[in-house]
C-alpha cells in the first residue's frame, strides 16, 4: 500500500541544513492502523506531509499504492490526494465560510463528481460521523469533538484507500478523544488504511502497530503492539533502536501476529 | 467548476466587502477616465462614411501662386469649383458650402428663425446616403437651372409643419418662397466629414437649397474664407471669379480606375489653368483623398487627445498595481484556507483559476462602476465645457468595452497574487491554522 525506501529530507537554508527525515524506511500494508509517535521535531508531520503527497522529498523512492510518487507533476498528486487520501488534521481545517455540507462537499468537487453523487455521499459520510442532522450549520456553531467528525467525514466523502491523522485529538478533551478515535477504529475496520501521528501514548496504543521517529528516523518497529504486549512479546520495543530488515517481520509472522493481534 | 468559483468568489467577496469595495472603486476610477477619454477619442475618430469611405474622395487643388501656402488649402475657389462640376468622370460630386438664412413659414404668426444652411448638388444626399422621410432631392437639373426648392430635415419639418409631410408646401428663406422636395430623416455623421473647416463636430444643417442658387441669391459663406492673394472684392461677382478658397467639393467614384481616371482629369485641367495663368507654382497639382485619408489630414483627432489616452491608460496601470497590492494582502490572507483545498486535492491550477475567477469578477464589478463614472464625467464635460453633444455621447461599445478591458486588467493584475497564492506550501498553513 505504502512503501517508503530511504526517504530524506533536507530543508535548506542559507547557513544551516536541517535532516528532517533520513534514510527513512516504512511500508504500510493495505487495513492497517499504524500510529506514528515521536518528540516534538523528530519528522512526525513531514513523513506525514510526504506520505500525503503535499511536500516533496530530497532523495528515496516512495511507492502509494503501487505508483511511483517521486516525478509526479501537481496536477497527478493533486488527483490521487483527492481519490486515494484523506487527512485529517488536529485544528479540523474545516472552511469557516462553509456549511457542513458544503465542508464535505469540498474534495467531490474537486473529483467532478455531479450534484446528485455529491449529495449523496456527503449524506452518507455525515450519517457516518452522526451529523447528518445539522448539515446546514456553520462549523463555528459545533463543539471541537464534533468538527472533528466533520472532518472526518470529509475526509470518508471521497471513500480514500487510507487516512492521514495528524494529532486528531489534540484539541479535544479525553471524552471526545475517545469518540473520535472510536470512530477511526471503526473506519479502520471496515477496511481503510490509517496512519495517525500522535503524542499520545495512549492513543498509539489503541493502534495495530506503533513506529516512533526519532531525528527522522524510523526508530522504534513494534509489530501489532497491543496484541504482542498483553503476551510479553514486546521485549525490543522497551529500547528503542534503528529499524534494521532483520527487525522486520516476515510475512508468515506477520500473518501470525496479525491473527493474535485480532483474537 | 466556473460556477463554483464564482459563488466562492462572491462569498469572498461578501465576507472583506471593505477591501472588495476599495478594489472595485481602484479598478473603476481608472476604467471611468480611460473610457471617457477613449469615447471622446473613439467618436473623433470613428470613420462615418463606414464602408464608402473609399468611394467618397476630398477634392484639394494647389491653386496658390509659389511663394504663397506651402500646402493645400481644404477648400476651393468658387471658379474652380464651378469648373469641376463640368467633369463626366466621377458618378457623382457635389460642391458646397454652408450659409445662413432667415426662415419663415406662410403662417404669419410664426416668429422667423435665423438657421445655418447648405448650400449644395443634388448629388450630395445619394453621395452621404442621407435618408428621407418625405420626398427626395431636388432634380438633377436644378444644378444647372436654378430652381427654388428646399429639403429640410426631420426637426425642422416637426418644428414648423408639426411632422406632417409637408412636400409641395412654401418656405420663406431671407423672404423668398421655396418648394419643398424633401424631408430628410435626423441625419448627422459625426465626425461631419464633408465640412470640417469650422469645426468636424457640429450638428448637420437643417436646410439644404441648391448651389446653383448661389450666384442668384449671392448667398453669403458662413464658413472659412482663405485667399492667399491680396484681392479688392466689392461684389459677389468679384467674390465668385475671386482666389478665395470657400468651396468644399466632394466626388463619388465606384474604384480605383476611376479615381485615377478622374485624377488624369484633374491634372489636365491644372494644365489648363497654368495656360490661362493660373497655378503658378511648381507644385500645382490636385490632391485626392478618401474619408479615412480626409479625416487624418485634417487632424480631426487631435495629437493631445491621443496623448491623453495615453495618460489614462498609464493612470488605469497606476490603479492596477494599487489593485494588486490589495489581491495580494486578500489571498494571502486566505492561504490557510487554500492549504486545505490543496490537501484535499485541489491542483494549483484549480486554485489559480479559483482565484481568477474572484479577480475577474471584482473587474467586472469595476467596469460597471467605471461606466457610470464615465457617464457622469461625460455629462459633467458636456454641462461645464459647452462641448458638442457629439463627443459627450456614451459611445454604445463602451458599454462592451469598458467591462472588457475591466476584466482584462483585473486578470493581468490578479495573474501575481493568484499565482502566489497558488505556489504556496499547503503544509505549513495546515499545522499553523
Amino acid at each position: 500500500m505504502l512503501s517508503m525506501k530511504n526517504i530524506s529530507k533536507v530543508f535548506q537554508t542559507d547557513l544551516v541544513e536541517t535532516h528532517a527525515l533520513r534514510d527513512f524506511n516504512l511500508e504500510v500494508q493495505e487495513g492497517e492502523f499504524v500510529a506514528v509517535t515521536g518528540p516534538s521535531g523528530s519528522g512526525k508531520t513531514t513523513f506525514l506531509n510526504i506520505a500525503g503527497l503535499l511536500e516533496g522529498f530530497t532523495h528515496g523512492d516512495y511507492f502509494l499504492d503501487g505508483v511511483n510518487i517521486s516525478n509526479l507533476n501537481d496536477n497527478k498528486s493533486a488527483t490521487i490526494r483527492n481519490e486515494k487520501i484523506g487527512f485529517i488534521f488536529q485544528g479540523f481545517n474545516l472552511i469557516p465560510d462553509l456549511n457542513l455540507a458544503e465542508n464535505v462537499e469540498v474534495p467531490l468537487r474537486y473529483r467532478g463528481f455531479n450534484a446528485a453523487e455529491r449529495k449523496r455521499r456527503v449524506q452518507h459520510a455525515l450519517e457516518q460521523v452522526g451529523l447528518a442532522a445539522r448539515m446546514k450549520h456553520l462549523p463555528s456553531q459545533l463543539s471541537g469533538g464534533q468538527q472533528q467528525r466533520v472532518a472526518i467525514a470529509r475526509a470518508l466523502a471521497g471513500e480514500p484507500r487510507f487516512l492521514l491523522a495528524d494529532e486528531p485529538t489534540g484539541n479535544l478533551d479525553s471524552m471526545m478523544a475517545r469518540q473520535v478515535m472510536e470512530l477511526l477504529e471503526n473506519i479502520n475496520k471496515a477496511g481503510t488504511t490509517i496512519i495517525m501521528v500522535t503524542h499520545d501514548a495512549e492513543l498509539a496504543r489503541r493502534a495495530q502497530r506503533n513506529i516512533q521517529i526519532v531525528d527522522g528516523q524510523v526508530c522504534d518497529f513494534t509489530m501489532y503492539q497491543g496484541g504482542a504486549r498483553q503476551q510479553g512479546m514486546g521485549t525490543k520495543a522497551d529500547k528503542p533502536h534503528l529499524v534494521t530488515d532483520a527487525d522486520k517481520p516476515s510475512d508468515e509472522s506477520e500473518q501470525a501476529q496479525t491473527e493474535q493481534a485480532a483474537s | 467548476m466556473f460556477f463554483y468559483y464564482l459563488d466562492l468568489a462572491w462569498r469572498s467577496i461578501k465576507k472583506t466587502p471593505f477591501l472588495s469595495l476599495l478594489m472595485v472603486l481602484a479598478i473603476s476610477i481608472g476604467i471611468g477616465i480611460t473610457i471617457t477619454t477613449l469615447n471622446v477619442y473613439q467618436l473623433m475618430s470613428e470613420n462615418p462614411a463606414g464602408d464608402r469611405s473609399d468611394n467618397l474622395i476630398a477634392v484639394q487643388l494647389w491653386s496658390q501662386d509659389k511663394d504663397a501656402w506651402k500646402e493645400f488649402n481644404a477648400q476651393l475657389t468658387y471658379q474652380d469649383a464651378y469648373n469641376l462640376r463640368k467633369s463626366d468622370v466621377p458618378t457623382r460630386q457635389t460642391a458646397m458650402f454652408v450659409t445662413g438664412l432667415a426662415v419663415q413659414t406662410e403662417d404669419p404668426d410664426f416668429v422667423p428663425l435665423l438657421e445655418s444652411v447648405r448650400v449644395t448638388d443634388s448629388d450630395f444626399f445619394n453621395m452621404f446616403s442621407v435618408p428621407f422621410i418625405y420626398g427626395k432631392a431636388w432634380d438633377k437639373s436644378v444644378d444647372t437651372e436654378a430652381v427654388y426648392q428646399v429639403v429640410i430635415n426631420e426637426a425642422l419639418n416637426q418644428q414648423l409643419f408639426a411632422g406632417e409631410d409637408s412636400i409641395g408646401k412654401t418656405l420663406y428663406l431671407d423672404s423668398k418662397p421655396y418648394q419643398i422636395v424633401g424631408v430628410t430623416k435626423t441625419w448627422s455623421p459625426s465626425p461631419l466629414y464633408y465640412d470640417i473647416t469650422t469645426g468636424a463636430f457640429k450638428d448637420s444643417a437643417q436646410i439644404f437649397v441648391p448651389f446653383s442658387l448661389a450666384p442668384i441669391e449671392e448667398f453669403q459663406s458662413w464658413g472659412n474664407n482663405q485667399s492667399w492673394k491680396r484681392q479688392s472684392i466689392n461684389s459677389y461677382s468679384e467674390r465668385l471669379s475671386s482666389e478665395m478658397h470657400w468651396i468644399q467639393y466632394w466626388v463619388e467614384v465606384q474604384d480605383d480606375t476611376q479615381r485615377d481616371e478622374y485624377a488624369q482629369w484633374l491634372k489636365r485641367y491644372v494644365e489648363q489653368q497654368q495656360l490661362l495663368g493660373r497655378f503658378d507654382s511648381p507644385e500645382a497639382a490636385a490632391k485626392l483623398s478618401n474619408v479615412e485619408q480626409w479625416l487624418e489630414i485634417n487632424e480631426v483627432v487631435p495629437e493631445d487627445n491621443k496623448i491623453l489616452v495615453g495618460l489614462s491608460g498609464l493612470f488605469l496601470l497606476v490603479c492596477l498595481v494599487n489593485m494588486l497590492g490589495l489581491l495580494l494582502a486578500k489571498f494571502l490572507k486566505r492561504a490557510p484556507e487554500v492549504g486545505v483545498r490543496r490537501a484535499i486535492g485541489a491542483s494549483r491550477a484549480q486554485i489559480f483559476f479559483q482565484h481568477m475567477v474572484e479577480v475577474g469578477l471584482i473587474g467586472f464589478g469595476g467596469g460597471l462602476l467605471g461606466l457610470l463614472w464615465a457617464w457622469g464625467s461625460l455629462s459633467m464635460l458636456s454641462a461645464h465645457f459647452d462641448l458638442e453633444d457629439a463627443l459627450t455621447q456614451l459611445d454604445l461599445t463602451m458599454w462592451v468595452l469598458a467591462p472588457t478591458i475591466a476584466i482584462a486588467a483585473a486578470l493581468i493584475a490578479g495573474v501575481y497574487p493568484a499565482w502566489r497564492i497558488c505556489s504556496t506550501n499547503p503544509s505549513v498553513h495546515l499545522k499553523s491554522q
